[in-house]
């Protein structure tokens, strides 16, 4: 008996570790062999004429389609399959051409593009002006979903004026199309699209861009090889994997451990770990994502609609000391509600940390600081420290007497917190990455935009003009104004532009990019 | 018989209708998805459109009533992220859990029963103690923690074992155990109390008296016994392991049916995670009434109470 169950017992075990193995994986199909051997390139660090790049991400992306979904996520991946046609340059945020040599507008109301001749899809067909019109119809049909088409809605037609020629016509003046035509458009290969339908394009896509897709398991990996008749070149860096790691602790060890080589977002506190590690080094870029403290004036019988409340509390944020002691120094201080990359940028005047500045601006608008209560909202997890950010403000502002009391939110409900005018006097929100004022100004300083914390109906007519004007220098001047003018109403606390802080592996050629994407065309082995 | 198990089937339909209930009701109270979803330069027209687009804009219990219609037919929706049908995105992920879940049934299963015997057996001694103290440890331990600590250990100092991912039966060592932790403790302190109470009973006491072998003992009279105890405290956990392991399955980047669903909870992203609770409750509840009924066919009492 005792040697049957025995028996018995190793053929179970046997049967259970036989299951338990590749060909009943996961239904990732197919994926198993790639893994393996992946694992053994992964792990070859430091061997000359490595080809292939392991880049960590918290999230898988939610499809494969270009233009469609609006997520940092899906877009830092897919611009490797698909090229843009303007791009931005990687460190100062400049528009540069792409699959577009140049552009011009003709009048208000229209832009002609000239387009790349010479350029191939991945699977061989030509690209032209009538897939950029494709692309953009795709975003504009309401059919398609695309999570984009409320920024285009003002695009009225696209027309296909000679092979690498297209006009775009608005129905309003929108000087900041071309923001849009970089930041959101991306181009698939038409007939693909239509020929596999969007739920399989969405599994497999086709573009012009540096790298062919090869395989996608889902909260697993992507991976992409080298497209070698890319119009710019051949990929130096032949395979490339984007690897799925919610958590950073276990991204930050699959680093360490030479899985990975590359990711984004260390936590600053996590930064000294990396430094100690030989072959790792930390990259780092000013973002053009700006976080700030809304002073928020559309609350009702709130304190804060009084200007000089609002100018008071300016003074009694001491943001050198929450960048220095909270940030250990990552992020670029601002003074007003544009960060320094943006091409409507003008230098504001710093109100600095002057608290007895601030106590008188308190009585004089009637308050006794020592009775005065204030909420702050914040997220947590979204920016960087931003808790505990929020809990330094508190802390800061309690030095004057203010009491504050500090809210953590979901993401989603601090969301709808804004949206829904239910936030009570204060919250932390970053914003970006922005490039042109009107996407800031218009969407944060107006009475009816979602996200808005500020309305006066003088500062609200002069963004609307603003808005119209057309010509480059008028336009400047006027945002320039704005600017000025919502620094001295107090509107905001503007805090910093976030540093993007990446982990890199020390023989990577690798420069951060000011849009956060990772363009691994760009990038090499040493 | 049949009564029985009709009137326990239609508990199950019960079970499941309520849990998706609290679960819709439990996800809407936290909001719609619209903010997370659209642009946020999009204007407040534009938020307003897709939210009646979506139907977001209806009264609560008109959008249950419709989400209920259409699920009690299988359609649960498609995802709003990535437009596909949610209920087949879960069913996707059932093997990567699936197998998770076994493997890690298997191991604590092979670790706890010669483990809470031997405790059982040699009750009161050194032995014994340690065994009673590592089973209070890993009831107690959280299971990220576990996971992490297993990470930075094995992957990041060692470099003996990956990380994280899925794929290979390499990739499954880590996860496997820090998921199996909790279940060997459960099972072990399981097995010794059953173990304990059979060791008692006078038909042991009878066969120790009348000569058997030790080994015959408890092999034969004793764990055979307390089998069945134990295969319902199983079949329980194997529901518990389906379903929970979702942060294992995170903490590890493991490709399954917990992360798909801490994913979209993140997103709001309804019908899937609707679609996966589903899912998990038919799981629990089939096995809760698979275990009611072969009890019930064993021991007829159970039908008459």
């Amino acid at each position: 008996m005792k040697k049957l169950v025995m028996f018995l017992f190793v053929i179970v075990s046997l049967v259970l570790i036989t299951a338990c193995t590749e060909g009943t994986s996961g239904g990732e199909g197919g994926s198993n062999d790639n893994s393996s051997s992946d694992s053994n390139n992964d792990n070859s660090n430091g061997d000359s004429g490595k080809d292939s790049i392991v880049i960590g991400f918290e999230a898988d992306a939610t499809t494969m389609l270009g233009s469609w979904d609006v997520n940092y996520i899906n877009q830092a991946q897919i611009r490797n399959i698909f090229d843009s046609v303007i791009d931005r340059d990687p460190s100062t945020g400049e528009l540069i051409p792409a699959l577009a040599e140049s552009w011009e507008h003709i009048d208000e109301l229209t832009w002609r593009i000239k387009l790349r001749e010479g350029v191939k899809y991945h699977n061989g067909k030509d690209f032209t002006a009538e897939d950029v019109k494709w692309n953009i119809d795709f975003i504009l049909d309401e059919d398609n979903g695309s999570f984009y088409r409320s920024r285009w809605v003002n695009v009225e037609e696209v027309t296909v004026i000679s092979p690498t020629e297209v006009e775009i016509k608005t129905s309003v003046p929108f000087p900041t199309l071309l923001n849009y035509v970089a930041g959101d458009l991306v181009i698939m290969e038409p007939e693909h699209v239509e020929e596999v339908g969007l739920d399989e394009a969405a599994k497999n896509p086709v573009g012009t861009g540096p790298y062919k897709f090869v395989e996608w398991s889902r909260d697993n990996y992507l991976k992409l090889e080298a497209y070698d008749e890319y119009w710019q070149g051949e990929p130096e860096i032949k395979n490339l994997e984007f690897r799925y790691i919610p958590e950073f602790s276990a991204r930050l060890s699959a680093f360490l451990s030479g899985e990975i080589d590359l990711f984004k977002n260390i936590p600053v506190d996590a930064l000294q770990e990396l430094e100690q590690s030989d072959n790792s080094e930390i990259g780092e870029v000013a973002s053009s994502r700006i976080n700030y403290l809304a002073l928020n004036a559309l609350a009702e019988d709130s304190p804060i609609q009084d200007q000089k409340v609002r100018q008071a509390i300016n003074y009694a944020v001491d943001v050198d000391e929450l960048l220095n002691s909270i940030l250990n120094g990552y992020g670029t201080k601002m003074t007003g509600p544009l960060s320094i990359i943006n091409q409507d940028y003008t230098e504001t005047e710093d109100y600095g940390y002057d608290p007895d500045k601030a106590v008188e601006l308190l009585e004089e608008a009637g308050y006794n600081p020592e009775e005065l209560e204030l909420t702050l909202d914040t997220p947590s997890g979204r920016y960087p420290m931003d808790s505990h950010i929020a809990q330094g403000i508190a802390a800061q502002l309690q030095r004057i007497g203010i009491e504050v009391s500090v809210q953590i939110n979901e993401w989603g409900s601090h969301l709808e917190k804004i949206q829904n005018r239910q936030m009570g006097d204060m919250f932390i929100l970053g914003w970006g990455p922005a490039y042109e004022a009107q996407s800031t100004i218009e969407n944060l300083f107006t009475k009816d935009a979602p996200y808005s914390s500020f309305y006066d109906p003088q500062i609200e007519e002069e963004i609307k003009a603003a808005n119209q004007i057309f010509d480059p220098e008028p336009r400047l001047d006027a945002f320039a104004e704005l600017q000025h003018k919502l620094v001295e109403q107090g509107a905001w606390v503007p805090l910093w532009q976030q540093a993007d802080l990446y982990a890199v592996r020390s023989d990577l050629n690798f420069e951060p990019r000011v849009d956060e994407y990772f363009q691994v065309f760009d990038m090499s082995w040493k | 018989m049949l009564d029985f198990i009709i009137k326990r089937f239609l508990q199950v339909i019960l079970v499941v209708l309520l849990v998706l209930t609290a679960v819709f009701f439990l996800m809407r109270l936290s909001g719609d998805p619209v903010s997370l979803f659209l642009p946020m330069d999009a204007s407040q027209e534009q938020i307003e459109e897709y939210r009646e687009k979506n139907g977001y804009n209806r009264p609560i219990f008109v959008q249950y009533a419709d989400y209920m219609v259409k699920a009690v037919k299988g359609n649960f929706g498609d995802s709003i992220r990535s437009n596909e049908d949610a209920l087949k995105l879960v069913l996707e992920r059932i093997p990567a859990t699936a197998q998770l879940a076994f493997s890690a049934l298997f191991l604590s299963l092979l670790i706890s029963i010669p483990l809470g015997v031997l405790s059982a057996y040699k009750r009161n001694t050194f032995f014994d103690r340690v065994g009673v103290a590592l089973t209070v440890v890993g009831q107690a331990v959280p299971s990220f923690w576990l996971g992490l600590l297993l990470i930075y250990f094995f992957a990041a100092q060692l470099q003996l074992l990956p990380s994280g991912g899925g794929g290979t039966p390499i990739h499954m060592i880590l996860p496997t155990i820090t998921l199996a932790a909790y279940s060997v403790a459960r099972f072990t302190r399981f097995t010794r109390s059953t173990m304990l109470d059979i060791l008692r009973k006078d038909y042991i006491r009878t066969a120790k008296a009348s000569g058997a072998p030790t080994g015959r003992l408890i092999m034969r009279y004793a764990l055979k016994n307390s089998l069945i105890p134990i295969i319902t405290l199983v079949a329980l956990d194997l529901g518990t392991l389906l379903g929970g392991a979702v942060i294992t399955e995170v903490v590890f980047a493991w490709p399954g049916l917990g992360r798909l669903l801490m994913q979209s909870l993140l997103n709001r992203d309804f019908p899937i995670v609707l679609a996966g609770v589903f899912v998990i409750a038919i799981f629990y509840s089939l096995i809760n009434f698979i275990a009611d009924v072969l009890y019930a066919y064993v021991n007829p009492q159970i039908r008459v109470k």
